[in-house]
């Protein structure tokens, strides 16, 4: 019996933009998904395939125009839904959102969201030195910064503790390691696994990057062309042949690919390693297997 | 019931370029421009009601010509009927004859400061009519031109200027040109800001719009980073026209040719007839 | 390929660089570097090493504050000669959207070669080749804000490379693309350096990029660090990852197995080279075993 809780279910979600203007473009034509709570999930697929569409539909942004959304114990179809309160248990954290940061002093712009509960003083302080120690920015050190002196990534970091200040139960991520250095990247990717487990936090990832997917989603759902193509576990997804993942614009982890080269040569190793370990130990079995 | 989410973009129409291939849009835009001034100047210097009538009817022509829809042209006035309305009921209540000009004004009721004569009706109602006639024109030079189409008449029109005596006609196009292109971008830009800044609990939408406009604190996180943005952005653009060798207009050839054709000078002369019947007859009233 | 000619395109000599400021930064310390005619010649580093500038030097958007740069017979601080040097070496940046000017694709690629002045049906050839290695034909007339990011760089590298640069410098220019885009521009990239035989200096974070040059230039703190082909800088393990770098994937793998005590070399960066490492070691394996057997 499955104990686990369903917070997040869509089912068939429709929806079309600009709809009855000429410019309109139907970016969701029924795309279904779950995801648990506790878990984190990729939404993978090409530019353009819908992913951000959807992932505006689990805080209210848009709404769906036929199917079903259901976030938490909310009815995204109900016109009468609080958004707000939505809001408040759901963060979206947009793409390359260092581009939202508008406080002159960090501390100020991670207190925006808890000041517009309407917190007091010390509420509002105490949540902003929580996010920022989450995202790993010492609250004494970084909170009289100014804003625009930080570093890409830091600025980055500062956005994220911006929403982790509401308290969410789910955090959604548009493409979170876009445009990061490597160093960054690793760094953020031990901050998500770090939110999932120690906060218990239920991740979504929309990535077009599949190396950083695998070291952080427990499933995968693959959206393109605005439907739901496959669904499974990174290791499900990625034992398809890379043909049938080209067509869906994916293509397997870069560790994959230079699996699947060697044994297209006849070395006998097992094709489906995701990350650089899982290869070094297949390429020593079967060098040691003689 | 499904509920409106936000999508911004459904409200930009400035700079929204409508092909219906009528002969407006396939005018040369260099006549075009020109055409367009003299019909400006011919509003803008005709404050009879006669007058207006005609030019009226003349911005009804020009929107069939143009077979775009008449409801879409006129779309843009709505947003701005509520300061036209406040607009005319100064004008009508307080405009005193040494202000309006004109002889034999008529007072039709006076209190206080209020004091309304038959120019000041006139004057309300014509500008009014200015107003609507104004953004006719403007619209359909939007609406039937690309902008391609509007910088290269902008550019051609000034480049005997600039080979005489230095005036900046290319700048002035690819200013107009890089603004026009824009639009499109800080429209999404200004989308995402707002959806970003909600998504973590800002109070922006629905019925609290207007209270929120009237904090103006309300709207830094919006500005802020949009003006950011902007700037950001206008430096790197420096440096790509820079690091393809732009030094400025002197000097420079151009991909595209505009061609005219006999219809683009009838069109224009026509235009210019209009412009200077309307301007010269003594309308009586 | 490299070394074709005795003369370097671009040649920087003790390169100094020092944003003014409330806080001085020294971004370059010295560089000295030869950049040869055809070659293809990846910059990698840490964030702060000073790649963004150095790539400025080679067209004269910044000059240095102690040191030269020469572009073929020319020095950058000449004012006289700018538009020569801005017409040798063509730069594409990282942001698609901030490089795009114009409202129709063919006139943006157009830019570049109407600012050098050249008549009508040049600028019509021009256009029409640069759009036709990078693949947009199909797109000359469509206006740019409705490409995706993939298509708006290739766009910007064709409006770069219709000035016929003889280097081509790439800014982190595939590091907002997703993976379509990126291999689309990599492989117009690819194109230009084998075919048309353009130098391009590419600066990049994606060390599987790095792998495919003629040589790499390492940077850290304003210097260069290492420099050299690739096989020879990702030997350097240790070092990279000292100063914050990855190692491709290949290495990376080859790198464990060594360390496993297998007898692979530490500094393969290709998957050839991977496969074929491994197939002697099986070979030698085999008649090892072989020897085994029959004594």
């Amino acid at each position: 019996m499955d104990t686990r809780e369903l917070v997040i279910e869509v089912r068939d979600l429709v929806y079309t933009h600009l709809r009855d203007t000429p410019f309109a473009v139907q970016a969701l034509k029924g795309v279904d998904m779950e995801v648990w709570r506790g878990e984190a999930v990729a939404v993978l697929g090409p530019t353009g395939s819908g992913k951000s569409t959807l992932v505006q539909h689990l805080n209210g942004l848009l709404r769906p125009q036929h199917g079903r959304v259901r976030v938490l114990d909310y009815d995204l179809s109900d016109p009468n839904v609080d958004v707000r309160a939505l809001r408040r248990r759901v963060g979206l954290v947009f793409q390359f959102p260092e581009a939202q940061l508008f406080e002159r002093y960090v501390g100020d712009d991670v207190a925006f969201g808890p000041r517009q509960l309407g917190l007091s003083r010390e509420e509002v302080r105490a949540r902003v030195r929580e996010a920022m120690e989450a995202v790993g920015l010492d609250f004494e050190g970084f909170k009289d910064r100014l804003t625009f002196t930080l570093s890409g990534g830091e600025q980055r970091r500062v956005a994220l503790a911006g929403v982790l200040a509401l308290r969410p139960e789910i955090l959604i991520l548009d493409e979170p390691l876009a445009g990061l250095d490597p160093a960054g990247r690793r760094r953020l990717i031990a901050l998500l696994r770090r939110l999932k487990g120690e906060r218990g936090l239920t991740l979504v990832l929309v990535s077009h990057d599949v190396d950083d997917v695998v070291l952080l989603a427990d499933r995968c759902f693959v959206v393109a062309d605005g439907r739901t193509v496959m669904a499974g576990t990174p290791r499900e997804l990625f034992s398809h042949p890379p043909a049938t993942l080209a067509e869906f614009g994916l293509r397997p982890p870069s560790i994959m690919t230079t699996m699947h080269a060697l044994a297209d040569r006849g070395i006998p190793v097992r094709r489906h390693c995701l990350t650089v370990d899982e290869a070094a130990d297949e390429l020593a079995r079967a060098l040691e297997g003689g | 019931m499904i509920v409106e989410s936000l999508e911004l973009r459904r409200h930009v129409t400035i700079g929204q370029y409508v092909p219906t291939g009528s002969p407006l849009h396939r005018m040369d835009p260099r006549f075009k421009l020109v055409a367009f001034v003299a019909l400006v100047v011919a509003v803008t210097f005709t404050g009879s009601y006669l007058g207006n009538v005609a030019l009226l009817a003349l911005m009804g022509g020009l929107i069939l010509l143009s077979r775009v829809p008449a409801r879409y042209v006129l779309g843009g006035l709505r947003p701005a009927l509520p300061v036209l309305l406040l607009l005319a009921a100064l004008q009508v209540l307080l405009y005193t004859p040494e202000f309006t000009g004109g002889e034999g004004c008529v007072t039709l009721f006076r209190a206080w400061f209020v004091h309304s004569t038959t120019c000041s009706v006139k004057l309300a109602i014509v500008s009014a009519a200015r107003f609507v006639e104004l953004l006719v024109l403007t619209s359909l030079l939007t609406l039937t031109t690309t902008t391609t189409g509007l910088a290269h008449g902008v550019e051609h029109l000034f480049a005997p200027l600039q080979r005489r005596f230095g005036f900046p006609a290319h700048e002035l196009a690819l200013t107009l040109t890089i603004t026009l292109r824009f639009v499109p971008t800080f429209a999404e830009e200004l989308e995402r800001l707002i959806k970003a800044q909600v998504s973590r609990g800002a109070d922006m939408g629905g019925a609290s719009w207007w209270r929120a406009l009237r904090r103006a604190r309300a709207l830094l996180p919006i500005m802020v980073p949009l003006l950011l943005g902007a700037l950001r952005r206008a430096e790197m653009l420096v440096l790509a026209m820079e690091a393809r060798g732009y030094v400025g207009g002197r000097g420079r050839t151009r991909l595209v040719e505009l061609r005219s054709t006999p219809h683009d000078a009838v069109a224009l002369l026509l235009a210019l007839l209009a412009a200077a019947a309307i301007l010269t007859v003594p309308w009586p009233w | 390929m490299s070394r074709t000619s005795p003369v370097p395109l671009v040649r920087l000599e003790n390169v100094h660089h020092i944003y003014a400021g409330s806080r001085p930064v020294e971004a370059l310390r010295g560089v000295s570097l030869a950049l040869w005619p055809g070659e293809h010649v990846a910059v990698i580093g840490p964030n702060g090493s000073g790649k963004s500038t150095l790539a400025r030097h080679l067209n004269a958007l910044l000059l240095p504050t102690a040191g030269d740069v020469w572009v073929k017979a020319w020095n950058t601080k000449d004012p006289r000669h700018l538009q020569d040097v801005r017409a040798t070496v063509g730069m594409v940046f990282q942001h698609p959207d901030a490089q795009i000017v114009a409202t129709v694709v063919e006139e943006d690629v157009a830019f570049g070669p109407e600012n050098l002045g050249l008549p009508r049906d040049e600028l019509r050839r021009r256009v029409d080749w640069a759009l036709d290695v990078v693949g947009m034909s199909a797109f000359r007339r469509r206006p740019p804000h409705w490409l995706s990011g993939g298509q708006k760089q290739r766009v910007a590298l064709a409006g770069a490379i219709a000035m016929r640069p003889e280097l081509l410098v790439l800014d982190e220019a595939t590091a907002l693309l997703d993976p379509i885009g990126r291999r689309d521009v990599l492989n117009a990239v690819m194109r230009l350096n084998r075919r048309e035989g353009m130098a391009v200096v590419t600066i990049t974070h994606f060390m599987e990029e790095a792998a495919l040059a003629d040589r790499v230039v390492v940077m850290c703190a304003g210097e260069v660090v290492l420099d050299g082909p690739p096989h020879r800088v990702f030997g350097h393990a240790e070092r990279l990852r000292a100063w914050g770098l990855d190692l491709p994937p290949v290495t990376q793998l080859a790198h464990r197995l060594h360390a496993l005590g297998f007898p692979i070399p530490p500094n393969i960066v290709t998957v050839e080279a991977l496969v074929e490492a491994i197939c002697r070691l099986q070979v030698a394996q085999g008649r090892e075993q072989h020897t085994q057997k029959h004594s």
